[in-house]
């Protein structure tokens, strides 16, 4: 019967070549648009760590001006980074289960001449529990490990576009960069990872592709490094020295731990809050004690990972999909109506009202699917189109198959709800009276 | 034109007039909340620097040969540069400087000075040559900087600053800012301002895009240099050529990155062009599809009243009747949508600024759209009207 009810679907749909183009144009655009900006809302929205980010935490401590808030205009503001001696004294906790201070550094990396000119590369400063911490998958080999940390050993991990620059490709474990003026051994090469934003560098924006390479945070203090990311400060340092710039004010790391349990956040809090007591002794830390402690999640929401923009078009995206219906139960209601006569000898001839319904029903969702698929096709394009007018954009903008299912149920849907109306009007036909007028 | 016939004719159709009515609501709320999206978009768009952008370059060179470490080597290879860049054909000026105009950001710091009650944060930029003069700013008071301001060590010795006009405002209002003393947060380093840039813009956050500080003093970072290059007007792209061919023949110890600061604009607003555009693109086949979705339904009810169209006709009413008839039906429909529309519309605006920060709507925009949409819906019936009026009489006496 469903078979049947099919054919009779298209064959109806085939009567009226123009309308149904119609019919299929609308839902078509109304699901290219809702689903192109959902996808690109969601691309932004996706936990990029399931099950794991509500257990990674950033830290902030407030150590700026006594007479003036990090933001002037909000005296709740804090610095988004933290100095480094803070950083080293938050390390010495052992109650994260992982934890990494870290920055983006930049080096010159130095292939061998037959391949190519030295050239800048962003370099991840971390320590060994970067790597597990935010799920880096690898490909070849692993990261360092906490002796490598503690040395530091010139060891690397280098991503796959690396990767493929200076040794195009392959198993490149224990081959040897020169970055600057030193020769760091490979380590690990990371895998297939390829994040709409970095995660872990939400305070600078996150935008783009994750560094290249990642070297032991502990090369700072040895090859004097400086961040070449955001580094805020209100107070000089006391010497010109790379030393006393260590010790200063300026905040330049961030800082994240992961803490499994409430009980471990609480004991975390606690140790940092001992901490800044300490440090406001020392004459450290002159404005009112605050600490932010926030999961990634919260940070995000913070930091607005999701522009307002691309929330708002998504919205207004769905609005679209309820017009294109509207125009759909109206198309579908005249060429429903226009059929009664033919409806009502079925009718006559012992069919059901609601065999009938369920045949009318069924002929809107083939519309329906065959406009969605068309308007899944459609909004492939889009998505290309805006990934292309994004400028030095890294990030895959595309479907995932999760948002193939959404975008095919929302055709569904809107098939279904503009179809149920003119399906109910035409069996609603009572039998005779057509027959009468013929 | 009698109404009242018109009216119980459309109570026939109810359902049918009801969805023209929500769809012309929810398409007026749709276009008016994305012109405005649009607009918000635009408006941090059309600000201007203050400078002669188009005409912009700036070269980065980020050196590796060892050399670089040491100040002197640095300080000859950056002469020989600057030397180099004056002599390509096409190039009005050129200066050694860390800013970048419209790159969303650059350096700032935390300033002192008599007089003003805080302290206050302004951009910050080291400066050598002819600075104002590249940008293609005007100087209003003072003057440019002199050869001779070049500090040996900026970080020790007293030194000069230029300011912007909205900077001199904020801290002295009308006075006369030239001979004012600049300190840094903590009193230290006395700058003297010498001079007031009449404009400057450059988007940063912290509501400090008009404030500026410059000081004549290097900004090589690590042995690197960055250079702000005017041309004569048209000339970028053929000078844009010739830059690193002549700086690589300086030194080829360094590599080089050239920004044009239109293309550096376009980066800064990649994303307002996107929403602009994604926006454009929603409203033009929106109300496409309004206008089609009309069209339909309204040549369904032309097609299925044929029959007393022509009666009608027959008892004496003119094509004109019937023309005005299905205008003006169309008319009550579109005219009714449009009042929900507006409710609709406020709604919707009240929803995305409460929940999304958005901006809130201005009436005049719903009034332009309450009249595209009221065309939109005239176009939209026409073609099926005239289609009514050209019923034949004869219609009539066929069938039944």
């Amino acid at each position: 019967m469903f078979l049947y009810n099919i054919r009779i679907g298209l064959k109806s749909l085939r009567r009226n070549p123009v309308l149904t183009a119609l019919l299929i144009g609308a839902i078509a655009l109304g699901i290219c648009v809702s689903t192109s900006f959902i996808a690109l809302r969601r691309i932004f929205e996706k936990d990029p760590l399931p099950g794991k980010s509500q257990n990674l935490f950033y830290v902030r401590l407030d150590n700026w001006d006594p007479t003036r808030a990090y933001n002037a205009d909000d005296p709740k503001s804090l610095p988004n980074m933290i100095t480094y001696r803070d950083m080293r004294a938050l390390m010495k906790s052992d109650i994260p289960t992982r934890q990494s201070g870290m920055y983006v550094a930049r080096m010159f990396a130095h292939p061998d001449p037959k391949i190519g000119r030295p050239f800048s590369v962003n370099i991840r400063m971390a320590f060994s529990d970067f790597f597990p911490m935010f799920d880096i998958p690898f490909r070849y080999g692993s990261g360092w490990d906490k002796a490598a940390d503690a040395k530091p050993e010139q060891v690397i991990v280098i991503d796959e576009a690396m990767n493929q620059k200076m040794f195009g490709g392959g198993n490149s474990v224990g081959r040897t960069i020169r970055l600057d003026e030193r020769n760091y051994k490979i380590v690990g090469v990371i895998g297939n990872w390829k994040p709409a934003f970095r995660y872990y560098d939400i305070t600078s924006g996150g935008g783009g592709a994750p560094e290249g390479v990642f070297m032991p945070f502990n090369f700072t203090p040895v090859l004097q490094m400086n961040t070449a990311a955001n580094s805020d400060g209100w107070k000089g340092q006391a010497e010109p020295t790379y030393e006393s710039f260590l010790d200063s004010e300026q905040t330049w790391i961030e800082y994240w731990a992961e803490l499994p349990t409430t009980a471990k956040q609480q004991a975390f809090r606690d140790y940092a809050t001992n901490y800044i007591r300490d440090q406001k002794k020392l004459g450290r830390f002159p404005r009112p004690l605050h600490i932010e402690v926030k999961s990634m999640p919260d940070l995000f929401t913070e930091f607005q990972v999701v522009p307002p923009t691309i929330k708002s078009m998504s919205v207004v995206s769905l609005l679209f999909l309820i017009v294109c219906s509207l125009n759909l139960v109206g198309l579908l209601l005249g060429k429903f109506l226009a059929r009664i006569p033919e409806v009502s000898v079925r009718r006559a001839l012992g069919a059901s009202r609601f065999q009938v319904f369920w045949q009318h029903v069924v002929e809107c969702e083939l519309v329906g699917i065959v406009g969605g698929a068309l308007g899944l096709l459609l909004s492939i394009g889009v998505l290309q189109l805006i990934a292309k007018s994004i400028p030095q954009n890294q990030v895959r903008i595309g479907l995932d198959g999760e948002m193939v299912f959404v975008s095919i149920f929302l055709s569904l849907v809107a098939g279904l709800l503009a179809g149920i109306y003119p399906s109910w009007r035409v069996c609603s036909v009572a039998p005779a009276m057509q027959l009468k007028v013929q | 034109m009698p109404i009242g016939p018109i009216i119980r004719a459309m109570k026939h159709n109810r359902t049918r007039f009801a969805l023209i009515i929500l769809e012309i609501a929810i398409t007026l709320a749709i276009v008016t909340n994305c012109v405005n999206m649009i607009l918000a978009q635009r408006a941090q768009m059309v600000k201007t620097s203050g400078f002669d952008d188009d005409n912009l370059l700036y070269m980065i060179a980020t050196p590796f040969a060892p050399e670089f470490k040491e100040t002197p080597y640095v300080e000859n290879v950056v002469n020989a540069d600057v030397r180099a860049i004056r002599a390509i054909p096409g190039v009005k000026t050129a200066t050694v400087t860390g800013f970048l105009p419209w790159q969303g950001g650059g350096s700032s710091g935390s300033f002192k000075t008599e007089g003003y009650p805080d302290k206050f944060q302004a951009q910050f930029y080291a400066a050598r040559g002819d600075l104002v003069g590249t940008l293609g700013g005007k100087i209003s008071h003072g003057r440019a900087f002199r050869e001779n301001d070049t500090p040996v060590d900026p970080d020790t010795s007293t030194t000069v600053t230029i300011i912007s006009s909205g900077l001199a405002k904020k801290l002295w209002g009308d006075k006369d800012p030239i001979g004012r003393v600049i300190t840094t947060g903590d009193g230290d380093r006395p700058r003297t301002v010498v001079g007031v840039i009449d404009k400057f813009y450059n988007p940063y956050a912290w509501k400090i895009e008009e404030l500026v500080l410059f000081t004549p003093g290097r900004s090589y970072d690590g042995g690197g240099s960055t250079y702000l290059i005017r041309t004569e007007p048209g000339a970028a792209k053929a000078v844009a050529q010739q830059l690193e061919p002549a700086l690589v023949k300086v030194n080829a110890g360094r590599v080089f990155r050239l920004l044009t600061i239109p293309e550096v604009k376009a980066n800064l607003f990649s994303s307002n062009m996107l929403v602009i555009r994604a926006m454009s693109a929603v409203i033009v086949v929106l109300v496409f599809i309004t206008a089609l979705g009309i069209l339909g339904i309204t040549s369904l009810a032309v097609s299925e009243r044929t029959k007393q169209i022509g009666t009608r006709r027959a008892l004496g009413a003119t094509k004109n009747d019937i023309l005005k008839h299905f205008l003006t039906e169309n008319w009550i429909v579109t005219t009714i949508g449009l009042i929900l529309g507006v409710i609709a519309t406020y709604a919707l605006n009240y929803f995305l600024v409460s929940q999304l920060t958005d901006t809130k709507m201005p009436w005049y925009l719903v009034g332009v759209g309450m009249v595209l949409l009221w065309l939109n819906g005239l176009v939209a019936t026409i073609p099926p009207a005239l289609r009514a009026a050209s019923v034949s009489p004869a219609i009539a006496t066929r069938t039944v």
